[in-house]
C-alpha cells in the first residue's frame, strides 16, 4: 500500500491525541513492544504476537460474536508507525501513530488514527454495531492507556474490584 | 468484608462484599481506621450525580493502616498510619508535577466517559460514580489505594486519627479555597457554608492572614463552630446577606468570597438582593443560591473561590463577574499539594480538623450516620465511622 492510498483510507478515521512528557524516541520504542500493544488495546481485543511486526487480534462482540484479523506493521518512520490488517480480516483496518515534539518541556505529541472497515472490507456492518462502542472511544481509550503505562508503568483499573456489584448498570 | 453500599436514591445498606486486593504494582491495601461523611456524598445519595451503580461502596474521606503493599511501593510500608486524599493521583504526569493533583492525567480507568462532557478526563476519585472512575470507597473494613507513594501520607506523632481523617478532604479543600484567595494584609474573606469544608476554609483563611472572616449558614450549631474558630457569623435566613456584607466591609464588599455550599444550596428566605438579581438576569431560583449571592457580594476586582460541587448549571450570572472584573478560581481539591503542610499546622494546634467530628458510629450503623448528617439532626456536622 502506498502513502496516498493510506491517506484516503484514513479519511474517515477515528482519531485521538495526547501529549506525554517523555522523548519521542522512548515512546516509539515502547509503542512497538508487542506486550505493550496487548495491554493498551486489551479493553477492545485480545492481541497475540505472531512475529516481530505481526499481531493477531481477536475482538468480541457483546452478543458473543468473535472477530479475528492479523495486522502487520507497514512502515516505521522516524516520527510515524503504520500498520494494516492482512487479507481475510473479519474487520479490516489500518492505523497509524505519529510522534512530534510538544512545545517547551511538554514532551511529545501523539496522534493515533485508526480506520476500521476500509473500502473493500468483507464485513459491512459498522464497528460500533459489532462491538457496541464507537471507534473514537476505542482509539481514545487505547491512547490514554498508553499514556498511563508510559508515565506510571501501570494502567489504571478497577478490575476485578469495581465499586459496584458485578453486573449492575448506571442509574 | 463489611462495607456501606449505595443501592439507589436514599437507599444505603451495610453489606458483605469481596475484600480488595493489590492489582497494580503501586497499590497498597489499607485497613480503614476511620472514615467520614461529606457533603459531596449527599449529592450522590440524592441521585444528583449520574452513573452511580447499585452496590457502589461509598466513602472518599478516610485514614487507616497499611496492611499490604504492591511490589513497586517504596515510600510507605506495612504498619504505617496514613491519610489519603480523596483524588487518586499518579505523581508523575504533567498535572501532578504542577500540583494540580485532582486533574491527574493517568488515574482514571474510564477516561472515555468524562471526556465528551468535560473535554478531558480528570483524576479518578474514590466512590464518586463511574464517570469519576468507579473506584470502590472507604466506608469499609479495607480499601485499595493506588499510587501509594504519592497518595499515602504518614500521620506524625501528635496528630490524632480524627484530626488526620479530615486532612483527607474537608481540610485540604477548605485550605485550597483560602489559598485561591491570595490573602493580603487587611483582607476580609466571606465563606458561604459552615459544613466541614466551609469551616476548614474559615480556619485556613485565618492561618493565611485574613483580617476578618465572615461565615454564612443557617444552622445555629454550625454557626457556633464558625464563631468558635473566630469568624463573624451571618444566618442567611435572618439577614439580607449582601447588605450585611456591605455593612461589615464599609461598603467595599469582601475581598474574596468562598462558596463551600454547592449544588444543593438552600434558598429559603431569599433576601431582596438575590431577588433583584434573579429578576434582572432571569435566573431560576433553584440550586446555586449561595453562589449567586457570592457573585453579587464580592468586591470589584475581587476573587471568587468555588469549592462547592456543581453539575452543568446552565443559567449563571456571568455578566456580573465580567463587569466587576472578578477572578474565579475553582477546582476539585488538589489534596496532595497541601496534606504535609496541614499535618504540620495540626501538630502545632493552629488547625483543628477534629472539631468537625460531632458524631461517631460503627460501620454497621453508618446508614443511621448518613441520615443524621443529611438532616443535620442533633447538630451533626460530620459523622465518623469506625469499621
Ligand atoms: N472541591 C472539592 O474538592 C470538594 C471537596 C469536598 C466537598 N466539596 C463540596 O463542598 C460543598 C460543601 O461540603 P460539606 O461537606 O461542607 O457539605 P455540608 O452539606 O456539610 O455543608 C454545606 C453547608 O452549606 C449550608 N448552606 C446551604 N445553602 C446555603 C446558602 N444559601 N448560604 C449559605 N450556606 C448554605 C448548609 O446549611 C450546610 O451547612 C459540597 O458541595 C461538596 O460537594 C468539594
Ligand atoms: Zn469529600
Ligand atoms: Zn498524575
Amino acid at each position: 500500500m502506498n502513502a496516498v492510498e493510506h491517506e484516503t483510507q484514513l479519511d474517515a478515521a477515528a482519531r485521538a491525541y495526547v501529549t506525554i512528557g517523555m522523548p519521542a524516541e522512548e515512546l516509539r520504542t515502547l509503542w512497538q513492544r508487542p506486550d505493550i500493544q496487548a495491554l493498551i488495546w486489551a479493553d477492545f481485543a485480545d492481541l497475540t504476537p505472531v512475529a516481530d511486526r505481526t499481531l493477531d487480534w481477536v475482538a468480541h462482540g457483546p452478543a458473543g460474536g468473535e472477530y479475528r484479523w492479523r495486522t502487520e506493521t507497514a512502515e516505521v518512520g522516524a516520527n510515524e508507525i503504520r500498520w494494516s490488517s492482512l487479507d481475510g480480516a473479519d474487520v479490516p483496518n489500518v492505523g497509524s501513530v505519529t510522534f512530534h515534539p510538544a512545545p517547551g518541556d511538554r514532551g511529545t505529541e501523539l496522534h493515533l488514527e485508526v480506520k476500521f472497515d476500509p473500502p473493500g472490507g468483507v464485513v459491512g456492518e459498522a464497528v460500533s454495531k459489532l462491538f457496541h462502542v464507537v471507534p473514537r472511544e476505542i482509539v481514545l481509550k487505547a491512547l490514554y492507556r498508553f499514556r498511563a503505562l508510559a508515565v506510571t508503568g501501570e494502567i489504571p483499573t478497577t478490575n476485578p474490584q469495581p465499586a459496584a456489584r458485578s453486573g449492575s448498570t448506571d442509574r | 468484608m463489611r462495607a456501606l453500599c449505595w443501592n439507589g436514591v436514599n437507599d444505603l445498606r451495610v453489606e458483605t462484599v469481596a475484600d480488595p486486593e493489590i492489582i497494580n504494582p503501586h497499590d497498597v491495601i489499607l485497613n480503614v481506621r476511620l472514615s467520614t461523611t461529606c457533603g459531596s456524598d449527599l449529592h450522590l445519595i440524592d441521585g444528583l450525580i449520574p452513573t452511580m451503580r447499585a452496590g457502589d461502596v461509598l466513602g472518599h474521606e478516610f485514614m487507616g493502616e497499611i496492611v499490604d503493599v504492591g511490589r513497586e511501593v517504596t515510600k510507605v510500608k506495612k504498619g504505617d498510619r496514613v491519610v489519603v486524599p480523596s483524588f487518586i493521583s499518579c505523581g508523575k504526569c504533567w498535572y501532578c508535577q504542577h500540583d494540580l493533583y485532582s486533574l491527574c492525567d493517568t488515574s482514571h480507568p474510564k477516561p472515555e466517559l468524562p471526556e465528551p462532557l468535560l473535554g478531558y478526563p480528570t483524576a479518578g476519585i474514590y466512590a464518586y460514580s463511574h464517570a469519576f472512575g468507579g473506584y470502590a470507597g472507604a466506608h469499609a473494613q479495607y480499601v485499595r489505594v493506588p499510587f501509594a507513594d504519592t497518595d499515602c501520607f504518614k500521620v506524625p506523632e501528635g496528630v490524632s486519627d480524627e484530626d488526620a481523617l479530615f486532612i483527607s478532604d474537608a481540610a485540604p479543600t477548605g485550605f485550597m479555597g483560602a489559598d485561591f484567595c491570595n490573602i493580603q494584609r487587611g483582607d476580609v474573606i466571606a465563606v458561604w457554608g459552615c459544613g466541614g469544608v466551609g469551616l476548614m476554609a474559615q480556619q485556613s483563611a485565618m492561618i493565611l492572614g485574613a483580617e476578618r472572616v465572615i461565615a454564612i449558614d443557617r444552622y445555629p450549631e454550625r454557626l457556633a463552630q464558625a464563631e468558635a474558630f473566630g469568624a463573624i457569623t451571618l444566618d442567611y435566613t435572618k439577614v439580607d446577606v449582601v447588605e450585611a456584607l456591605k455593612e461589615l466591609t464599609g461598603g467595599r464588599g469582601p475581598d474574596a468570597c468562598i462558596d463551600a455550599v454547592g449544588m444543593e444550596a438552600g434558598g429559603t428566605g431569599l433576601q431582596q438582593a438575590y431577588d433583584r438579581v434573579k429578576q434582572a438576569l432571569y435566573m431560576g431560583t433553584d440550586r446555586g443560591a449561595a453562589l449567586r449571592q457570592a457573585v453579587l457580594a464580592v468586591r470589584k476586582g475581587g476573587t471568587l473561590a468555588i469549592l462547592g460541587v456543581y453539575g452543568l448549571m446552565d443559567k449563571f450570572p456571568l455578566g456580573v463577574l465580567m463587569n466587576k472584573g472578578v477572578t474565579v478560581r475553582t477546582a476539585q481539591q488538589h489534596g496532595q499539594a497541601y496534606v504535609t503542610r496541614l499535618l504540620e499546622y495540626t501538630q502545632r494546634g493552629e488547625l483543628t480538623p477534629a472539631a468537625l467530628a460531632t458524631h461517631r458510629f460503627s460501620l454497621e450503623d453508618s446508614p443511621k450516620g448518613y441520615d443524621m448528617f443529611k438532616h443535620k439532626e442533633d447538630g451533626c456536622l460530620r459523622a465518623v465511622f469506625m469499621p
